[in-house]
């Protein structure tokens, strides 16, 4: 056992553990499977506590306000109080809703969820379920959630359940095709669907072998799939597609309070809500997760190796520190995104996705193919070239032809 | 591991279920959900030879469930197509009432 | 190991007979995808991890959705209905299926040579393999396939879409029905 690489302490930390069990098989695996496991599941809900005091707060700052700050310092005890409530409150079902139903699809929801987690390569070595086929497996799982807001939004029998329900698996199963399109584009490029290779495949190797710190650190970032035409093409486009799956604003009809409620969750109350709650701001988390390992390079950052070691693997800050990071930014920026635009309407999300982000996706993975073979100084200018006119085409083929009156305030 | 006849007596009877559905449930969507567990059934034979097999880096058995997978696929979309057109039709999904040719 | 197999095998087997039997149509629908759970379940046994991954997408990622859609479209939205089930002669049908159960497929694996444990120890499951497979031997099958979906596409388009489709789709239809149907 050695603790002298700072990336892999918890690694090296669960193996001892593990190996502490050795004797036993069964036993051992076991543990593993739980130190693997329970980490994800403390962790994430965590994050979720800290994102919504952020959220809010965020929000307050955007809409000139304080946000919470009664609870704890700058409110934020706020996401316990607010837990306790939840706890406390009458569990309500309607007396016509179907029973089972009604009960199992907040057990359900959380299920896709808390799975999409175990294919998040949280560091080297951190990957709960490092597989083959890993970031199919996590699309796979992702589009579980449609069968679970279905149920919630039928079981309820109510008519804005059952709207939000219905608009919920329309979007989620119309946004799922740019999201895994555009995520085929790296798989092209690595050549594998393993999340750990894929981040591997982010690092440039000459510069992050190298002695000098400097390169190290330019070596972990030059890498990133975002600094390349299609890249940052893909990853544009899967960002939008994942603030659609997720229910996110402004792609937040299923749920869009001033229309129907809260969609299908407007009959529950209570711990079913915050179930609810929760699983969709772990999906988001997961989807985001996905999105840096992907296209911002995953746990790589501006890191060095350690002056004590001359492991080429070894950093000195932990990767999931960077990870995390990355996750918690990107999560500003839907914070961001979500106080400060407009909500769409039914028909215009469903153009976007089926008449805008899917040819675009179409086309990024013909560029990529292209990229992939193209010596550079061909490859750059063509794909930045081809992009940018379908996009500006695209853009104007779907714009709305019909002259919208300029809107007047009378009482401002 | 498994003997290989656990997992197909499973399939057998879960064909076999798929068959009862087919046979005597009158519902077109309930039919249509029994074809999908034979074809499921079908999936885990091929699957179950493939693993037993000396060679199976070969992969047949995968390509095959994969092409039925692909198949499934289309014949439910065409399948509720029809059933969707059906019901516009007649308004009933009973599969005895469906009996226009008969009178 | 044969554990784990037990229960997926009940659960599928839970799953495919509720699915028959029930008469709530949502309820069914959500039982055959604790079929194809357990299904997806077995082949990771398997060690089939890919084809594992396409079960869960396409049976219960789209196919299910598409069953759902299907009976939400036609049925009226409490999916219970109060009528016989059973379809008149269902016990002809019951009387094949056991005959086909006991007569055909028990005996055929009782008097068969299978081999209890699999030739092959351990398979590394690898997506990039089945990829060369899929594009080297089987790249005519792959092209029938692809031209079998779009047909499949645009057949459920057509057959789906009403007749006298117009932008008021199915308002129209409808008036145009009760109109019909009140001469």
């Amino acid at each position: 056992m050695s603790f002298d690489n700072p990336d892999q302490i918890l690694v090296e930390l669960s193996r001892l553990i593990v190996g502490y069990f050795a004797d036993a098989p069964y036993l051992s695996f076991l543990v593993g499977v739980l130190l693997s496991s329970v980490p994800l599941i403390a962790i994430f809900p965590g994050c979720f506590a800290f994102t919504t005091w952020l959220e809010r707060k965020g929000l307050a700052r955007i809409q000139n306000r304080y946000g919470p700050n009664r609870v704890g310092p700058f409110g934020l005890f706020q996401p316990i109080a607010d837990g306790i409530k939840m706890l406390m409150k009458e569990d309500i079902v309607p007396t016509r809703s179907d029973k089972w139903g009604h009960l199992l699809a907040p057990i359900f929801i959380m299920i896709p969820a808390m799975m999409g987690l175990a294919f998040l390569p949280l560091a080297r070595n951190m990957t709960a379920v490092a597989i083959d086929s890993g970031l199919l497996f996590f699309f796979a799982i992702g589009s579980l959630a449609t069968l679970a807001v279905f149920l919630a939004g039928w079981a309820s029998r109510n008519k804005y359940s059952l709207l939000g329900g219905m608009r919920a698996v329309a979007q989620m199963v119309s946004y799922e095709m740019p999201l895994i399109l555009s995520a085929v584009v790296v798989v092209m490029m690595v050549g594998s669907m393993n999340t750990s290779l894929i981040v591997e495949a982010q690092q440039y190797k000459p510069w992050v072998e190298s002695d000098n710190p400097l390169f190290q650190c330019l070596g972990q970032i030059r890498g990133w799939f975002v600094f390349t035409p299609w890249g940052f093409a893909g990853f544009l486009i899967f960002f939008v597609a994942s603030l659609a799956e997720t229910n996110r604003s402004p792609f937040d009809i299923p749920e869009a309070d001033s229309e129907i409620i809260a969609g299908h969750m407007t009959e529950y109350s209570g711990f079913k809500y915050a179930l609810f709650f929760i699983s969709e701001y772990v999906s988001a988390f997961a989807i985001i997760g996905i999105g840096v390992t992907l296209f911002l390079g995953g746990w790589n950052g501006p890191n060095i190796r350690p002056p004590w070691s001359d492991d080429p693997q070894a950093y000195l800050i932990p990767g999931f520190v960077w990870f995390f990071a990355k996750m918690f930014f990107l999560m500003c920026v839907m914070i961001w995104i979500r106080g400060t635009m407009p909500r769409l309407r039914v028909d215009q999300l469903m153009g976007f996705a089926w008449k805008f982000l899917l040819p675009l996706a179409f086309i990024n993975i013909f560029v990529a193919g292209f990229y992939y073979y193209a010596p550079w100084y061909y490859g750059w200018p063509v794909s930045i070239g081809v992009l940018w006119t379908s996009y500006r085409f695209l853009s104007r083929v779907n714009q709305d032809k019909r002259i919208v009156r300029k809107r007047t305030y009378k009482f401002a | 591991m498994i003997p290989l006849e656990y997992i197909l007596l499973l399939s057998a009877m879960l064909f076999t279920v798929g068959l009862v559905g087919v046979l005597t449930r009158k519902h077109a969507i309930i039919v249509l959900i029994s074809v999908e567990i034979m074809l499921n059934a079908a999936n885990l034979n091929f699957i179950a030879f493939w693993r037993y097999n000396p060679s199976p880096d070969l992969h047949m058995g995968t390509m095959f469930s994969l092409f039925a997978i692909a198949v499934a696929g289309a014949e439910v979309t065409v399948g509720l197509a029809l059933v969707i057109a059906i019901y516009r039709h007649y308004q009933t999904l009973d599969t005895e009432a469906l009996n226009r040719l008969k009178e | 190991m044969t554990i784990i197999f037990i229960i997926l095998s009940i659960t599928a087997l839970t799953g495919a007979i509720s699915a028959i039997f029930l008469k709530n149509l949502i309820y069914a629908v959500y039982s055959l995808l604790l079929l194809f759970v357990a299904i997806a379940g077995i082949f990771l046994m398997l060690m089939a991890e890919f084809l594992a991954v396409v079960q869960i997408l396409v049976y219960l990622g789209a196919i299910g959705i598409l069953v759902l859609f299907g009976v939400m479209m036609t049925r009226n939205i409490s999916g219970a209905s109060s009528e016989r089930i059973l379809s008149r002669g269902w016990f002809f049908g019951l009387v094949i299926s056991v005959l086909m159960l006991f007569g055909v497929l028990i005996p055929g694996l009782a008097f068969s040579e299978l081999s209890s444990s699999p030739a092959v120890e351990t398979i590394t499951p690898s997506v990039k393999e089945i990829g060369i497979q899929l594009m080297h031997l089987n790249t005519p099958a792959l092209w029938l396939t692809a031209v079998l979906l779009t047909a499949a596409l645009i057949g459920a388009v057509v057959v789906a879409v009403p007749r006298n489709y117009s932008s008021k789709l199915f308002l129209t239809y409808k008036l145009e029905n009760k109109n019909k149907s009140s001469k």
